[in-house]
Parts: structure tokens; sequence; C-alpha cells
């Protein structure tokens, strides 16, 4: 038995998603290599591998640098994902406050 | 918010001035009127602006009509992630948005690029809107269940009258005639095991449905160490059913031999 992983999202569990989900446009408005998804063959090849090295705790060092450089001004991220406390998502989820207090 | 005061008359003149970025990459379209950058908070540090078309505004920055393409696992990993931190930048922001796939480039025809990709919102209007109002309030969480099979393997064991009786005989065999059974049993056990686990899944599945707004069943991952993947799903949760669900997934948890994996809250990738 083992307690439950607080709410935290890896660089494994974005990598599926950016690549594979999202709207997807229709359209020769978009750049395309002939039909080829515009994912390249390569960087989708290169993400592989980084999932495999994340896997094993080789990237680990560069995973929590990266993360931690770019995660600085996003608190709620930054919250979510490396601290272990639970993020209720009532405060994790996005709210209208910002529009309120935004400066212009 | 921060940096929200440069205007896009500024993002306009500098565009004018390089040419050669005459593609507009989309990170994501949301639900707002205003025509702000966000600074430069974009993939190798590009500002990130808005185009808008009456209350929806499309999240982007001027590149080269190239995707992004780059055989370095670094380099790659840092823009899908770049991507994400703008598309949620924008969703504490707006609340509700629709992130766009990676590399999505909007290029020129005979029209810019900009006006293609106001078009574009002109037309999806509808669609959009739609879309954006289903996913108000919610987030996506990925829920991974595990096993460990060695545990689930001993429970299914005890309960199978046929695999029990197999195992009494074994000890009564010659060498030879003891290895057939024991491949015997072992056969018999994975199939149990295996139905196990589509029994398991449907449980699990009825379970955990009643406490999500929408679902989406993805494959199950390669076993790692002790832990086999049992279910893996994209789910889009209300912040009402939220509760619901982490109180579902804890008892799951407390499961022998069960081991539950919840990832998020991400924006809705999985659900636009």
């Amino acid at each position: 038995m083992e307690t439950m992983a607080r709410p935290h999202a890896t660089l494994v569990d974005l990598l599926d998603r950016v690549l594979d989900r999202g709207v997807v446009i229709n359209a020769d408005i978009i750049i395309s290599l002939a039909g080829v998804p515009l994912i390249g063959v390569n960087l989708r090849a290169a993400l592989a591998g980084m999932e495999t090295m994340l896997k094993y705790g080789v990237m680990q060092e560069w995973d929590q640098r990266i993360r931690g450089q770019e995660l600085e001004p996003k608190e709620t991220l930054r919250a979510s994902a490396m601290v272990e406390k639970e993020v209720p998502i009532t405060t994790a989820l996005p709210t209208y406050q910002a529009r309120r207090t935004k400066d212009d | 918010m921060e940096q929200g005061s440069k205007t896009r008359r500024q993002s306009a003149a500098r565009t004018s001035s390089v040419s050669e970025q005459e593609g507009r990459y989309v990170y994501c379209v949301a639900q707002g009127d205003e025509e702000i950058s966000l600074g430069a908070i974009g993939i190798e540090g590009h500002e990130v602006y808005t185009i808008v078309h009456n209350d929806l505004c499309a999240l982007i920055h001027d590149c080269p009509t190239q995707p992004y393409q780059s055989a370095d696992a670094e380099v790659a990993t840092a823009w899908v992630l770049a991507h994400h931190l703008v598309v949620e930048a924008a969703w504490k922001r707006w609340g509700t948005v629709l992130p766009l796939t990676f590399n999505t480039i909007i290029t020129a025809t005979e029209r810019s690029a900009e006006e293609n990709l106001v078009q574009w919102l002109e037309t999806e209007y509808d669609s959009l809107k739609g879309r954006l109002e289903i996913l108000t309030g919610k987030a996506e969480y990925g829920v991974q269940v595990s096993w460990d099979p060695a545990v689930v393997a001993r429970k299914v064991a005890e309960a199978s009258t046929e695999i029990k009786k197999l195992e009494e005989e074994i000890g009564s065999k010659p060498r030879g005639l003891a290895y057939m059974y024991r491949q015997k049993l072992e056969k018999l056990l994975k199939k149990e095991m295996e139905v196990r686990a589509e029994k398991e899944f449907k449980d699990l599945y009825g379970r955990l449905s009643r406490c999500m707004d929408d679902i989406h069943v993805e494959k199950t991952k390669k076993a790692e160490r002790e832990r086999q993947m049992l279910m893996n799903l994209s789910c889009l949760v209300s912040a009402e059913r939220y509760p619901d669900l982490e109180a579902e997934l804890e008892v799951i948890s407390q499961m022998e031999g069960y081991f539950v994996r919840l990832a998020g809250p991400l924006p809705p990738y999985s659900f636009c």
C-alpha cells in the first residue's frame, strides 16, 4: 500500500500533451512540410530520448535546473510542480483575479 | 499582471522592421479582448502578445515561417516547456484557454499571417466560443493506476481453486512432469491475471467516471520496476467535482498492491 502521490505534473506529462493534443488548424494558412506532421521526425526522436533519460534519472538535475528557471515567476505551477504539499484545485485553477488587478 | 503595458502598436512597428519574421507562432486562444504583450515569456524568449477578434484573442509570437526542429533533446524540451508555460500564463490570466498543438505557425498567403489568423478566429468563432464555454471552470488531470503484479498474482492464485489444485499436484509429480505442470500453472495464472485486469479496469473506470466531466483512455505506459500500469486516463474535471476524484483516488491508493498517480491541474490540452 502506498499513499497517493500529490498533484504535480512532470515533463513527460507535458510532452505527451503539448505535442499530440491541442487545437489543430486545418487550413492552408499553417506551415507544413508536404503533408508531414509539423513536429519533425528528428524532434520527436529527440523528445522520445528525453523521456527515456528522465525516466532513468539521467537528466534529473537538468530537469530540475531548467524547470527551476522557467518556473520562477509562476508561483502556482511552481507550487504544484515542485513542492510536496497539496495544492487545492480552488487555488490552482485560474481565476479572474488577475484581470481585475491588471495594470492597464 | 506582470508586464502588461506594452501595446500592439509597438509590436506592429517591430514586425515591419524585421521582415523575415513573417510567421505567427500560436500558443492558444483565450476568452479576452485585451491587446497586450505578456512580455518575453515565449519560446526562446520571444515576446508573446495577443491578436484580438471580438472577445477572443490568440497568443502569438513573431517567427520565421519554419517549424521548430532540433535533434537536441534539451533544446526541444525547453521549447515544449516554454509553449506550456505561455499556455499556463494565459490560463491563469483569462481563466479558460484552448491550447494549440506545438509548432502551429501561421504563414502569409495572399494576405499577411496576422490577417490570416484573424480570419481564422472569425471563421471558427462560434466553434471556439462553444469549446471555451465547455471548458470553463475545468482542468485536465492525468490519472494513472498501476498494480504490483506479484501481489495481485498471489491474490489471484489464492482465489482460484484450479490454480490451488495444480499447485498441490506439482509437489507429488516427478521432475519432468512437475515442469510441465508449472508451465501450465503459469499460463493459467497469466490468463487469470488478464481477466482480473479487465475486470478491475471496468470497475475503476466506473468509479472514476462519476467524478469527471470527460475522459480519454490513453495507452498504458510500459511497466517499470514492480509496477504494471492498469489504466492511464486524461480527465477533464470541474472544480466542484475535484474533491470527489481525489477522495476516490485516495481509496484506490489504499488497496493492497495498487499505486495511483495524479498529474495536474493542467490546461485542457486533451479536451479541445
